[in-house]
């Protein structure tokens, strides 16, 4: 029987890493007293010397495992095709990288690879072996704002499908979801000057359950007439290429690739007092999902964090809680209570 | 957006080698969420009472044993600057600064992934220099 299964992006958890409240060790423990069953990790975040971390490094990594039990799900890779400043990585040097990559997660158990949004459609076939060899799959995240419609995911997502691997397919972050903009957004941004008719405009899309990535699409890549009515100021422009990121695409949207998707980012702006999140339909995502039997993880991935009013208190700790605690109800009540 | 990662609070002081102030200092944390190696710090800028310093005098390191001018740090791979860990920033100043109170801004931006253009933070604080 397929089974959805908390995970925690250790993403989540990133200021409380930065600043030395909390180490790895406290993170992973943490996430597990509050139930998660797996974890994902970002190893440029919490891991020393990614992609070539020490045996020390390594040791510590499975003796957390060992002690928390939490199943090792997934690594986010990213591609520093910009890593000189006078030009482009070229195809040989992507690859190279990525395959360490491949070969620092087989390190770690870990079985998939997120690969950043943007990746290139054409490092799927030299890293075919290495995957095979290694046991780990590559999955490409769809995120809000780089999602189906760009032509790097579509080159991607034709590529996946030709070479017909399992150990090619999809990673899905819930920002593609979102049926509001997040409030958290508006009053942090608020803050630093955003006018707002930019946001009462951009709510106007949610409510027609559109977005502000569509809108502009379907306009022929140009501002539509009401968006540039909205703009008041030179801030408001520099800041409505990052309202981008936050799309309204439908659940069923997701139908033709499920059979790729290997994981899910279960994005989270603000879970609010009564329950949800509140931008996004957990409840209605996961009854999607359990109805077309989708048997992996969703993985919490808060990102509140960094819309953190000045002078007030981190709560990533509280919003991931309160997220896992949010989808075990969700769970318990759509699969029921057995095997729980 | 990475503000808040900017110019740790209380790392700002003068530098001395062999009994002579050479300049002064200060740490950051990233303006990233990830570790990435030096070569991808797409620049640093440094000013004293609004007065920006030459970018020559300016030298980066992860482990204070190797240090880098901003110009040699554009090769540099095998060296990490890593989330959660500072970048130790110096700049050469016969002098250092002069003891008081002075204003002292730092910039820093890094290339990443997937986003077009570099990510900046930025931030000034009043420090006293003993």
């Amino acid at each position: 029987m397929s089974r959805i299964k908390p995970a925690v992006s250790l993403y989540s958890l990133q200021d409380e890493y930065l600043n030395h409240r909390m180490n790895l060790a406290d993170i992973m423990r943490y996430v597990k007293e509050k139930g998660a069953e797996g974890v994902e990790i970002l190893p440029d975040q919490m891991l020393k010397g990614a992609p070539c971390i020490s045996d020390e490094t390594l040791e510590q990594w499975n003796g957390l495992l060992k002690e928390t039990g939490l199943a090792p799900v997934i690594a986010d890779v990213f591609l520093n095709t910009n890593l000189y400043k006078n030009r482009t990585l070229t195809r040989k040097e992507c690859i190279a990288l990525l395959a360490e990559e491949i070969k620092q997660a087989a390190r770690l158990g870990i079985h998939l690879i997120r690969l950043v949004s943007m990746v290139p459609y054409w490092v799927i076939e030299p890293l075919l072996p290495y995957c095979e060899e290694y046991d780990v799959a590559i999955a490409l995240e769809i995120h809000a704002g780089m999602a189906f419609d760009i032509p790097e995911t579509k080159a991607f997502i034709e590529e996946m499908k030709r070479v017909d691997s399992k150990y090619v397919g999809l990673v899905i972050d819930t920002g593609i979801f979102c049926s509001r903009f997040p409030r958290v957004v508006r009053e942090y941004e608020t803050r630093n000057g955003t006018s707002k008719e930019v946001f009462d405009y951009i709510d106007t899309l949610f409510e027609k359950g559109s977005d502000l990535h569509r809108e502009i699409r379907e306009n022929g890549y140009q501002y539509p007439k009401e968006l540039e009515e909205a703009i008041q100021t030179e801030h408001d422009r520099m800041f409505v290429p990052l309202c981008d990121g936050y799309e309204n695409y439908k659940f069923e949207d997701l139908d033709e690739y499920m059979p790729y998707i290997k994981h899910f980012h279960f994005k989270l702006f603000e879970m609010t007092p009564e329950g949800p999140e509140y931008s996004m339909d957990y409840k209605g995502l996961l009854q999607y999902l359990h109805s077309k039997g989708y048997d992996g993880y969703v993985a919490t991935e808060y990102e509140g964090n960094r819309f953190t009013l000045p002078g007030e208190k981190m709560k990533e700790k509280e919003q991931v809680a309160a997220q896992l605690s949010y989808i075990k109800v969700c769970l318990e009540e759509i699969e029921g209570q057995e095997g729980r | 957006m990475f503000d808040n990662n900017v110019f740790k609070e209380n790392t700002c002081k003068n530098i001395s080698e062999n009994g002579k102030v050479v300049g002064y200092g200060m740490e950051t944390n990233i303006t990233y969420y990830r570790g990435i190696p030096l070569s991808m710090v797409e620049y640093i800028k440094v000013s004293a009472d609004g007065t920006e310093v030459e970018p020559e005098d300016i030298r980066i390191s992860v482990d204070q044993n190797d240090w880098f001018t901003l110009k040699e740090a554009e090769t540099v791979t095998s060296y990490k600057w890593e989330y959660g860990e500072p970048l130790y920033i110096r700049v050469d100043q016969e002098g250092g600064l002069t003891a008081g109170t002075h204003k002292v801004k730092l910039t820093v931006a890094t290339r990443t992934a997937y986003i077009p253009v570099p990510l900046e933070g930025m931030k000034e604080r009043e420090v006293t220099i003993a």
